[in-house]
């Protein structure tokens, strides 16, 4: 067993749409395939979190309930969770909890939940959904991921994320997060095709659902060489594991992406 | 008059449609009658003796509907049900307008069985009253559509404030249906009583207090949040039972279960279809059925003859082989269906079909909140097929499957000649598709002689 690593899930219980889970699942076995420990630890509200032992964080996306229930006790956390996160903490989060992660989400009410921040952009609720397969392009924006942080970067050959979208809320980035990338077919967060997901240092924040990361392995790797060099402080060259389906996947998405009409209701 | 030339007209459209072959004639009658007579529909409705029973609910209604009308039959009424309609309301505005007399002044049944979509509630509930509404259950299913589970309870609930005649039932074992009480006054509770519990550990739907947000505790949780429950701040809690079963005994081909009712009288049901899902339904029919004055014995004899619904455990013989329809469409029913095929040890053989087209969902994230990996050393092949077969091959893999087992392939008929290759005489395939998959296989099934007809 090579040294292992700590995973966070973040309210498992209120942020489980969607398969999310499937992210936990991706990055368990393609560590334990590589003779990697992963341990995970579930953190429910009011549970006590230990950050400084944590490599990778996970929030996944909610129902609107779920989401004002963790609210107020991320707000709590909030210090930590940016405390860390400047310091190059890994953090994988979609839908709800990326919009969370933003500086605030104002539903259709008008009301606003205040985020934690660590993305510098907004969200509003719209009454249209955005709902469809997705291919997203980050040939151009991989140039600029945690361009602030001296980390190792993607250097591989695949320039695509695929997912499956559905959300109400319109993202707004500002200067200080990057897109995770341009979309090739999809609606995005604006909803006009533009772009897609957000990136802080080493906290990426995306819509896309599918279960992501299993059908994006390289990123799912690329996550867990993140994590491995700032607990480590060395590069770690993973071990290539046979991804056939995993590819066959990922291409099947993007055939069913290009034939199959996106949503928007 | 405007009935008569409002049933007149859509007697025409079906009769046009069919002859056509553009449509079924299913829902265009109704569109058309509905335009002419907006009233058409609660005139109809009024003239069932009986009145009506809606069945609305993520899981089970189907055979719930099909075990009531079977019940309802034996115990000497006509019974009227929407079982291959669509279930919106000018659908069922066709087919009441099908069932009913030259002039529309009276109809061929007694009491009529509505199995209806969440979000149709409201739209019905505005033009009829229904003897009894009925909710079986709220799980995840087709979020893509309907938005997300708290509003399709919202949907329903007011649905349920516009129906203040009507009898509630409802599943008082589920939290999110439970809470809906709140909407009516006249409510009644079913639910199960037992010891049984659920391997499942995977994600539940509804975990949190609606009331107040904490976190249930469970005494006892049977299968995804519905169990005895009970809120540690604000006591919402398990209602009492109005109907309940208890000394469960599940067997892969059957159940059985003791009923009991509100007056105390006991009967011991036994169904002939497998897993705590259907026990569950059994208790809902027996639960309408009683609150309908139905006598025990009726309910306790007609559902012992019960077969399955439309792609729900149904058993298709194929030569000297057998294969099993299991329809799966959300993580709870596709977990449930897993832990009735784990009841016992032997390996088994499984076909399972993944699509995404608008019917089924159009997206396929759902499989990863299904918990694959409890049959993941039980099988002996696994075939693979539908448009997303990659999809859920990919799934297979990181639940642990060994992959020399599965094969893939996205040609259905030849998938399943793969898949009925992988069985010896005596044995039984497993089918386990999504739902535009079951009705391609039964088209299949129906081609080459198999299957009699293409829909119930």
């Amino acid at each position: 067993m090579k040294p292992g690593l700590t995973l966070v899930h973040l309210y498992p219980d209120n942020m489980n749409l969607y398969g999310d889970l499937g992210n936990i699942v991706a990055l368990m076995m393609r560590c334990q395939w590589r003779n990697i420990n992963l341990e995970v630890k579930k953190v429910k509200i009011g549970d006590p979190a230990n950050l400084k032992n944590a490599d990778i964080i996970f929030l996944g996306g909610g129902q609107d309930r779920g989401q004002k229930n963790i609210a107020q006790d991320l707000l709590i956390r909030r210090d930590k969770i940016r405390e860390e996160i400047e310091k190059g903490l890994v953090a994988l989060t979609i839908c709800g909890g990326f919009q969370l992660f933003g500086q605030y989400f104002q539903t259709s009410e008008g009301d606003q939940i205040p985020g934690i921040g660590i993305f510098d952009c907004h969200t509003i609720a719209d009454q249209k959904r955005l709902i469809g397969n997705v291919v997203v392009d980050i040939e151009k924006s991989v140039n600029e991921w945690h361009a602030e942080i001296d980390f190792p970067k993607y250097k591989g050959p695949e320039k695509t994320l695929v997912g499956f979208e559905n959300h109400s809320g319109k993202t707004f980035l500002g200067r200080g997060c990057k897109p995770l990338g341009y979309l090739k077919i999809g609606l995005g967060n604006q909803g006009d095709g533009g772009y897609e997901g957000g990136v802080y240092k080493n906290a990426f924040g995306t819509y896309l659902h599918g279960s992501l990361l299993p059908k994006n392995p390289w990123f799912a790797d690329f996550l867990i060489t993140l994590a491995y060099y700032r607990r480590y402080k060395k590069e770690i060259s993973l071990a290539k594991l046979n991804d056939t389906i995993e590819t066959s996947a990922h291409q099947a998405t993007i055939n069913r992406a290009e034939t199959a009409k996106t949503l928007s209701i | 008059m405007l009935r008569f030339l409002a049933i007149q007209t859509a007697n025409f459209a079906r009769t046009a449609s069919r002859l056509s072959q553009k449509g079924s004639g299913t829902t265009l009658p109704g569109l058309l009658a509905e335009k002419i007579d907006p009233n058409i529909l609660s005139n109809l409705a009024q003239k069932l003796p009986d009145g009506i029973i809606l069945i609305t609910g993520t899981n089970g209604k189907t055979t719930t509907a099909k075990m009531l009308a079977s019940i309802l039959e034996a115990s000497g009424k006509k019974v009227i049900y929407n079982s291959s309609g669509s279930n919106l309301s000018r659908g069922i505005s066709s087919f009441l307008i099908q069932q009913s007399n030259f002039f529309g002044s009276k109809i061929k049944g007694d009491i009529a069985i509505f199995e209806i979509d969440e979000a149709t509630m409201p739209e019905i509930t505005k033009k009829v009253i229904p003897k009894i509404i009925v909710v079986t259950n709220l799980f995840r299913d087709q979020l893509d559509r309907y938005g997300e589970l708290d509003k399709t309870a919202a949907i329903i609930g007011s649905a349920l404030e516009a129906s203040p005649e009507s009898t509630l039932l409802l599943n008082g074992d589920d939290p999110l249906v439970s809470s809906l009480q709140k909407y009516n006054h006249k409510v009644r509770f079913f639910g199960i009583n037992d010891q049984i519990k659920t391997n499942s550990t995977g994600a539940i739907d509804s975990k949190y207090c609606l009331q107040c947000g904490a976190e249930l505790i469970y005494d006892n949780r049977y299968f995804g949040h519905l169990g005895v429950y009970k809120c540690p701040s604000c006591g919402f809690k398990r209602p009492k039972l109005d109907y309940q079963l208890s000394e469960l005994k599940l067997q892969v081909e059957s159940s059985k279960a003791l009923f009991l009712d509100s007056n105390r009288n006991k009967a011991l049901l036994e169904i002939q279809l497998p897993g705590l899902y259907n026990l569950y339904n059994a208790l809902t029919t027996s639960a309408i059925a009683s609150e309908l004055g139905i006598d025990i014995k009726i309910i306790q004899d007609s559902l012992q003859k019960v077969s399955a619904a439309f792609g729900r455990m149904e058993k298709i013989e194929i030569n000297s082989k057998t294969i099993s329809l299991l329809l799966v469409k959300n993580p709870t029913g596709f977990t449930q269906v897993i832990e009735m095929l784990c009841y016992d040890k032997k390996p088994k053989n499984l076909f399972l079909l993944l699509n995404d087209k608008f019917a089924d969902g159009t997206d396929v994230s759902w499989i990863w909140d299904a918990e694959l990996e409890l049959i993941k050393d039980q099988t002996a092949s696994v075939v693979v097929g539908g448009i997303r077969a990659e999809d859920m091959v990919l799934r297979l893999k990181y639940a642990g499957f060994s992959l020399d087992n599965i094969s893939i392939e996205k040609n259905t008929p030849k998938a399943l000649d793969l898949a009925l290759a992988n069985i010896r005489d005596g044995e039984t395939l497993y089918v386990l598709p999504t739902y535009t998959a079951m009705l391609e296989l039964r088209k299949i099934l129906y081609s080459s002689g198999f299957v009699k007809g293409l829909v119930e």
